[in-house]
Order: C-alpha cells, then structure tokens, then sequence
C-alpha cells in the first residue's frame, strides 16, 4: 500500500510538471467556457425566467467536467499514443491503475476553477441563491471520474489516435445540443427521451441539479446510474491498458 | 552469399561459465497474419555482459524489445528472466528491466534533474541516493548546462541523454538501450558509452539495440544479427568476423566525379557507399592490392585509401544483404558495375 501511495505521489507530481506548461491555458479556458455557459448560453432564451436559469447554472458544472473528461483528457492521451510515450510509461514498475488515478486527479483539479466559477457567476448573473448540499462533492468527484474514464476508454480504445479525437468532438456535440443538461428532458423528442434513460448524461445534470439547488430530483438514481457508468468506463479502461499488443 | 552460411548456432549462451540473466526460446511474434515480425527467435543474455541487437529498419529488433518488457505478448515462444516466465509476469519484467525507449519520453514540463530522479524514485530509489547519481550522471555526460532546463528546448540528441540517465539512475538487472545515441554528438557518444560499461560494473546486464555497426563493434561482448525477423548471426564481432571468410579490407575514396576503376582479379567483393569503395580481400590479395590502390592515387582516381582488418560492418552487410536498410546506404558493385 506503502509503495502504491508513494508511486502514485510520484506519478502525480510527474503529469503535475509534465501539464504545466498547458495548464493555466487549460484553467483560462474552462473559465471561458464556465462564462460562456452560464451567460452566454442564456442568450438562447429571450425571457429567462428562475427555472430556466437554474438549469442553465445548475447544467454547466456537468458541461465542463464532461468537457475536460471527454476532450482535453483523449486529446491529450491520443498525442501521446501517436508520438509512443506510452510504450515508455507503460514499461516503468507503476501500476497502470496508478498512472491512470495519478492522471485523472489531474484533470480533475484542472477543471475544477471552472465548475466554481461558473456556479458563482451564474448566481451572481442570474440572481438566485444555489442550496449546496454535503453531497456536492461526491456528485460532482462522480461525473468528473465518469467523464475522463470515458474518455480514457475512447482514447486508449481507439484503433488510431486521430479516430479518438473525432469520437470526442462527436460525442461533445451530442451531449451540447441533444442532451437534457441545459434544458429539462421534457423538451426532448420521445425517442430522444428514452435514449438518454440509459445514458449517464441525463443523470450527471440531475446529480449537479440535486445537491447545488432545491430542485426536485432523484438523487439515489442519479448517482446509481452514473456509478455504474463510472466503474463500467474504468474496468473498459483498465482492461484497455493492461492488454498486450 | 548463401544466408545460412553466414549463421552460427549458439547452443549456450557463449560465454563459458557466466549464469545466463535471460533466455529468448524461439519467440514468434505476427501483428498481421503470415507476416512474421519475429521468425523463431533464439538468444540467451549472460550475467554482466553488453550484448547488440543489430539489424536494420524493421528487422523485429524493437518488436523483440516491447515482447521482454510486456508490452507484447507473443505468439509462441517463452521469455524467462533470473528463472522468471516473464510472459506470464510481465510485472517482474517492468521491476527487473530498466528500458531507453526508442520513442518520445514524457519529459516536456520536466528539467533534466526533475525527469531523471523521478523515474530513480519510480524504480524504487531513496530521495538521498537518488539525487546523489542524477548529480553523477549529470556530471559524467557533461550536461550541467541543462540540468535545471526544461526539456521542451532540448535538442534530440539531449533529449536522448536525459532518456539515458532516466534508464542509468537506478539501472534493472537488465538495462535495455534501444539506440541510445541518435543525434547525439560524437563527443558524448564517448562519455555515454563509458557510462554504459559503468553500468556493467555496478552489476547490470546491457541489452544494446542499435543498427549502428560500428559503434556495436567497439561496444559490444557479443552480439545477434537480426533480420526479417529471424537471427541470422550470433557470437562475438570477432567469431561473426571470422566467419566472413575474407579477413582484410582495402578501403577506396574515389576523387569527385571519377569512374570506378577497373576491376583486378581479387576484386570480387566490393561495395561502394557514394565516393567510398570497400574491397574484401584474401591475405595473399594484399600485396597487389596496395600496388593497385597506389596508382589508381597517382593517377588521380583515387583521393586516398587504407588497409585494414575486415571489420564487423563489412560482414553485416553481406549477412543482412539490404542496402536500403543500412545507416550508410550502400551499393553492391560486381566487376566495376553497380549491381544495386
């Protein structure tokens, strides 16, 4: 357990250094796109009324986990299985598993300015109070994991790099404009409806919606849901990167 | 020049009474079906020695490499390290290997000392000691300049050298270089290969892969020659060298734009690499050789020449026979015509 914390320390410290020169790059945009959200996605909406504003707020934290784990993680990773910078990670005596935690606590922490700064400045904006409960953090730890094993399992799935940069940039525009994050499901085509039951997106909005406002919502489903999506994306992942060529 | 006649079987691993570290038993590897990257692959590593891999572009060399450190399972064949099954335990493998890829290293964002004492503390090393031989590397490679630099301004030749330390900071039982010294300036070539025989002595078994003949020559305590996939050679340079029968070589500079002189009777082997021609020569052709060669000088054909023991290059090329493939691309010529 010893040497896994201190491999994991160590990983962690490496992608740390190793982002470094990107991340505040990386940071400024998610706080471009936390702004774009809560502000400019309201433009959509000539009379925005509270409900309406909350959803938009309340949707956002989802859009930029979703958007770290399923774009700037894969983007990220397919560069590095172009230029073969995994066939030196992978030979190092550090369990994949760690690498891959060590990883993703990056893009969490990376996205993280983002989500608070679009809940603040969406209330502030929209003038309303949010309600943030203790299970705000779990919820939005769960769609941040959910989302860059996700993306971990399209980029190291990929038969090529470049295939996992166009499923993502695919992916991205389904969850934008077809996906009941910024709007409520009723809007949806039925069929549409139906399909986003057994997807996790639906759930993670609802998972923001329940533990940032009073907003009615079933909590226990939410996170049923997007936990299995969660464990089923990283067992894909770990399976991923323990195959051998 | 019959391929076979070329190979030796090595039934131990050559080198008398040294234990054997690892031991490759006929390993296949195909990516695509009925293509054989790896053709039946047959070597053994003793203790303490720098043992090549030679073979040119797409010879199966880095394919064999990626099959000892699991990141390739293979078709058949097994793989054992210090008795290990290291297919099944490609784990044991990663602990006991330390591995110069020949690919990128994730080093952008890192100094020289950041990359190279985090992977000493990956492999298991302790802060004090680890610090102390990054220093020592450093020092011995000359690259102090760059100790506290990021590597996204490094040259390739200095990203090669940090990606040297990090596989010598704490060196496996078998350290792996898989060609360590692309662009790497000659100078450090000297001082890295001093560091590669220091690696012997503190214990390590060196895996050299390289198509850098000349180089592996002066390097390496034996060697396999690898091509298509299959070993074609395996000894030391000078058992390989004896094998290639002819034991002398004339070495030619033709002046700029001169012809390829005619042919004297015991130019039979020759091959000529741009204004640079090399003759095999039997130990009686030496004589009328030299005579040959001084006036092809006088006349002005030639801009200098020497005579010299065949190296292990001129037997690489007959054996691997693919000019293409070669790090100096070279022509075959018979009785004075280009025969590539």
């Amino acid at each position: 357990m010893a040497r896994t914390l201190r491999s994991y320390v160590l990983m962690l410290k490496w992608q740390a250094l190793s982002n470094k020169p990107i991340l505040p790059l990386e940071a400024a945009v998610q706080v471009m796109i936390a702004c774009g959200f809560v502000i400019g996605l309201s433009f959509f909406y000539p009379d925005i009324n509270p409900t309406t504003a909350k959803f938009l707020v309340t949707g956002a934290p989802t859009l930029i986990l979703l958007m770290t784990g399923l774009v700037l993680a894969p983007q990220i990773i397919s560069m590095a299985r172009a230029e073969g910078t995994f066939d030196y990670i992978w030979s190092l005596p550090v369990k994949r598993i760690v690498y891959l935690l060590a990883d993703a606590t990056i893009w969490v922490l990376v996205s993280l300015p983002g989500v608070v700064l679009a809940l603040i400045i969406g209330a502030a904006y929209h003038d309303f109070s949010l309600e943030i409960s203790p299970l705000a953090v779990p919820a939005l730890l769960l769609i941040a994991l959910t989302g860059v094993f996700i993306g971990y399992a399209i980029a190291h799935g990929a038969p090529k790099p470049q295939l996992a940069n166009l499923a993502t940039q695919i992916i991205v525009f389904f969850i934008m404009i077809f996906s009941p994050v910024v709007y409520p499901t009723e809007q949806l085509p039925d069929w549409l409806a139906t399909l986003h039951n057994g997807l996790p997106i639906k759930y993670m909005a609802d998972l923001s919606r329940g533990t940032l406002t009073d907003m009615d919502v079933n909590l226990g489903l939410a996170f049923s849901v997007v936990g299995v999506w969660c464990v089923a994306a990283f067992l894909v992942t770990y399976a991923l990167v323990h195959r051998r060529r | 020049m019959n391929r076979s006649e070329w190979s030796i079987t090595m039934k131990t691993n050559g080198t008398g009474d040294k234990r054997t570290v690892l031991e490759i038993d006929r390993v296949c590897k195909s990516y695509v079906k009925g293509t054989r990257v790896n053709d039946n692959i047959s070597i053994s590593l003793a203790e303490g020695e720098i043992f090549g891999l030679l073979g040119p572009n797409g010879a199966g060399k880095t394919t064999l490499v990626n099959q000892i450190i699991g990141l390739v399972k293979p078709d058949s064949g097994g793989i054992v390290l210090d008795g290990v099954d290291i297919v099944a335990n490609p784990n044991y493998a990663r602990q006991a290997c330390s591995f110069q890829a020949q690919t990128q290293v994730p080093i952008n964002g890192l100094t020289t000392m950041q990359a190279i004492e985090l992977v000493g503390r990956v492999r298991g090393g302790g802060a004090g000691g680890v610090r102390k031989r990054t220093r020592e590397l450093i020092r011995e490679l000359e690259m102090e300049e760059w100790s506290r630099k990021t590597a996204e301004s490094f040259s390739g030749g200095m990203r090669r050298l940090v990606a040297f330390c990090m596989a010598a900071v704490i060196p496996g039982r078998i350290v792996i270089l898989d060609e360590p010294t692309n662009d790497v300036d000659p100078l450090r070539r000297r001082l890295l290969w001093q560091q590669v025989r220091n690696l012997i002595e503190k214990g390590s078994t060196v895996l050299l892969v390289t198509h850098n003949v000349l180089e592996a020559e002066r390097t390496v305590d034996r060697l396999a020659i690898i091509d298509q996939g299959r070993v074609i050679g395996t000894g030391t340079p000078g058992s390989l060298k004896e094998n290639g029968s002819r034991n002398m070589r004339l070495e030619l500079i033709l002046e700029p734009r001169s012809e390829v002189p005619e042919s004297p009777g015991f130019m039979q082997h020759t091959i000529l690499n741009g204004r640079r021609m090399i003759v095999k020569l039997e130990d009686d052709d030496v004589a009328p050789a030299m005579q040959w060669a001084r006036k092809l000088k006088d006349t002005g054909v030639v801009e200098e020449f020497s005579v010299g023991p065949s190296t292990l290059e001129d037997v690489y090329v007959k054996m691997v026979g693919n000019s293409d493939a070669l790090i100096r691309p070279e022509q075959e010529i018979e009785n004075g015509t280009y025969a590539s």
